[in-house]
């Protein structure tokens, strides 16, 4: 019987323990996202800037820049406007956040910093996209401090917390 | 024919349409295509389409309606949409094109832009705030030209300076196009020559993305959106061509490099806006340039058996000497 009490201790809070731990890793996560979308971000601005390049084109060479998941908000964009169903920048841009939104850490406040560029991504000349960009830049900064002050707060706290919690409740338990 | 204006309008320029719009232009009778040459979309106004001398609109339903008022409404988002899709959402990547009052789209086909013009001192900086949309549909009309080539190229290698005098929309950058196509290919009984087009507003070559969309020739070289006086001097000093062929002259600099053209041995075939030779000769920059005999061949085109008719071709010396 003891064998049995011990084994439902270590799964308890390992349990915890790893689901602490998993909070702790998505956040951390987050960072690396919302840094990863910048950095697409600058290239994007880069491409759009001095190259000229189309949008289609410099949103897929900006998903080769950066790792998966924040690539396939570039890629997926990148594919629906190369289709030419008639879809404008602003839809494919928010049907590509919505996707991300599910496989990635980014929370609503990050999503609505990104979307907050789509009805002017693309539709001006050159200087007034430096601008925007510039402006997405500031934004993305601040979402990315934010969320390593979250991540460097909350990561010893979710970390140690599962653990913790997972014990309290075998005390209760027993 | 008809299925050729079908083919045309369909692969080029209905995906550039609003998805209302196309959904009803695909509707329409494939025999409505026939003759098509303008789209036009202007806000709170019905959908035109220009077909022979006729405007028309559609209705929701793909019907022709002679009656404007019955025709679909073009909405903002319309335009928008128009906009989105001929500028691939990238209008950052047409400034130049937009500058200039038109983007051309792939085919070659021309659309005009109208809306709030942005000015960057005295020069044209921009548009903003689009309001009309106009897709100019361009054909290739090969061998056009073919009953006028001997006057054009009687002798081997020796093509003569010409000049088209035609009102707008009579077909003369079709001829323009064609006459430089046959010129570049040649014939049996004469070789072909070495072409510069000057096409200082896309129309002749429909460059889209550097690439020339119509068929010009094996011996075409094209200055896409240059200045036709710089181009043709530049075309001298570096392409070595035998005929410079550009459109739409009328400013002091395109009479100043006609001339040094024509003074350096180098065919010019140009094309000028006027119903008759008594039209050209009451401008004078153009008078001057005809009392110089500059030009040994004058042609005149009209619309009166359909655009391209040739109404008259007459030698210079023939004028002058009454």
């Amino acid at each position: 019987m003891l064998w049995l009490k011990t084994l439902g201790v270590v799964l308890v809070v390992s349990g915890f323990g790893s689901y602490g731990l998993m909070g702790a890793r998505s956040m951390d996560q987050r960072v690396e996202q919302i840094k990863n979308i910048r950095l697409a971000m600058r290239f994007l601005e880069k491409e759009i800037a001095y190259l000229h390049t189309p949008l289609p084109l410099a949103m897929a060479r900006a998903a080769q820049c950066i790792p998966a998941p924040a690539s396939s908000l570039f890629e997926d964009c990148s594919q629906k406007l190369q289709d030419r169903q008639g879809i404008t920048l602003n839809e494919a841009w928010s049907q590509s956040l919505e996707k991300i939104r599910k496989k990635s850490e980014l929370n609503n406040g990050d999503i609505t910093v990104l979307q907050s560029v789509a009805s002017q991504m693309g539709m001006s000349g050159a200087d007034e996209q430096k601008k925007l960009f510039a402006m997405i830049q500031e934004h993305l900064h601040i979402q990315e401090d934010k969320a390593r002050q979250e991540a460097e707060s909350g990561r010893k706290l979710r970390s140690y917390g599962g653990f913790i919690l997972g014990a309290t409740v075998v005390l209760l338990l027993l | 024919m008809t299925m050729r204006d079908e083919e045309i309008i369909k692969k080029d320029i209905i995906p550039f349409l609003s998805g209302r719009i196309k959904e009803t232009m695909l509707k329409m009778p494939l025999e409505c295509f026939k003759g098509m040459e303008e789209i036009r979309l202007r806000f709170g106004q019905p959908l035109a389409l220009k077909i022979g001398d006729k405007d028309y609109s559609l209705d929701a339903f793909g019907r022709m309606q002679e009656d404007l008022s019955r025709g679909y409404i073009v909405c903002a988002d319309d335009i928008y949409r128009s906009i989105a899709a001929i500028s691939d959402n990238s209008l950052y990547a047409f400034e130049e094109e937009i500058s200039r009052g038109f983007i051309t789209i792939p085919g070659g086909h021309r659309v005009g832009l109208a809306g709030q013009i942005v000015l960057g001192g005295s020069e044209i900086q921009t548009i903003k705030d689009f309001s009309g949309i106009a897709f100019r549909i361009t054909r290739e009309v090969k061998d056009c030209s073919l009953t006028i080539m001997a006057s054009i190229y009687p002798r081997d290698l020796e093509p003569v300076n010409t000049l088209f005098i035609s009102p707008p929309r009579c077909g003369k950058t079709t001829i323009l196009r064609d006459v430089a196509r046959n010129l570049s290919y040649g014939t049996s009984k004469r070789r072909g020559c070495n072409v510069t087009v000057i096409d200082e507003r896309s129309e002749l070559a429909g460059t889209y993305q550097g690439r020339s969309q119509m068929d010009l020739g094996p011996r075409t070289d094209v200055l896409d959106s240059c200045p036709k006086a710089k181009g043709m001097i530049m075309a001298i000093r570096s392409l070595a061509p035998h005929v410079l062929i550009t459109d739409e002259i009328g400013r002091y600099e395109d009479i100043e490099a006609i001339q040094e053209c024509v003074n350096a041995g180098v065919a010019v075939i140009t094309s000028v806006h006027a119903r008759n030779i008594e039209e050209v000769q009451k401008r004078p920059v153009l008078r001057e340039l005809l009392a110089a005999a500059a030009f040994e061949n004058l042609i005149v085109l009209s619309r009166r058996c359909g655009p391209g008719t040739i109404e008259n071709i007459v030698r210079w010396d023939e004028l002058c000497c009454g």
